[in-house]
């Protein structure tokens, strides 16, 4: 499944409100679902934050689960001007949030193969420095879309 | 379906379904970092929630969970996405009930729109 399919200029938020890691999960979950199917989501990814931070360092966070909440995989991206405490795994506060939502009928486990490809791409835009690079929502698009194409050609 | 109660069943499966992702080795190769005795945390608060459900309902969940290992099925278009069996229309005004598929007997979820 092609990453940058998943995306939508309105799934990108390039100036997300900083706050309290709570705080930023919900305004991305919000971004995909309203009311009761959201509150249930945040508390599953609050619940999958509790086992352990999915800040992968450098600046970086994927919050993910399963959801009832959702009929397809869905994809929300954030990035905050200012870094929010995620209690990652090098300790440092994160600026870029990628939130992955899957329902729980899964054929082919997407969602894993989803999660592995978004873990790459966030460690290449860490390696070439582009976190702060994408000026606009459709930049930064392009940009994924870039990183995704070169990780088929290396393989 | 009473809503605290569908709330309760809702969140079980979700976490159910967090544990269940945890022990997959695709989900391990990723390599997230997991604290010490996360799932034995998890599984205590699955099981505080299973407390909070009708104990006919979490003695049935149980029972579809170890069948099935989703006791849960969405449901699309009248079809149950645990089986892929058509479900009789008439259930479909019963949707706000806790409801078995006729075939399979999943507890049925639809979606609110």
């Amino acid at each position: 499944m092609n990453l940058a399919s998943l995306l939508s200029k309105d799934r990108v938020n390039l100036s997300l409100k900083p706050g309290k890691k709570e705080d930023v999960i919900k305004d991305l979950v919000y971004s995909i679902k309203k009311g009761a199917d959201a509150e249930l989501i945040v508390s599953t990814l609050l619940k999958r934050e509790e086992l352990g931070s999915t800040g992968i360092g450098k600046g970086i966070a994927i919050p993910h689960c399963r959801s009832l909440a959702v009929e397809k995989l869905e994809i929300a991206i954030g990035r905050t001007a200012k870094p929010v405490n995620f209690n990652s795994i090098d300790k440092k506060p994160v600026s870029l949030i990628f939130l992955i939502i899957a329902p729980p009928q899964d054929p082919g486990n997407q969602y894993l193969i989803t999660l592995g490809k978004i873990v790459q791409i966030a460690k290449e835009i860490t390696k070439k420095n582009l976190i702060q690079k994408p000026k606009t929502e459709e930049e930064f698009i392009t940009i994924i879309n870039d990183i995704e194409k070169g990780l088929v050609k290396r393989k | 379906m009473a809503d605290i109660i569908e709330m309760h069943l809702k969140l079980l499966f979700d976490l159910d379904n967090l544990i269940d992702d945890m022990d997959e080795p695709t989900y391990k190769q990723i390599g997230f970092k997991i604290e010490d005795e996360a799932s034995l945390v998890l599984i205590r608060k699955r099981n505080e929630l299973l407390k909070k459900l009708p104990e006919s309902l979490a003695q049935r969940y149980e029972i579809l969970k170890k069948r099935y290992r989703q006791a849960i099925a969405p449901v699309e278009s009248d079809f149950c996405l645990g089986c892929f069996q058509k479900l009789p229309t008439e259930l479909q005004a019963r949707s706000k009930d806790i409801i078995a598929c006729p075939n399979c007997g999943r507890i049925l979820y639809w979606r609110r729109k």
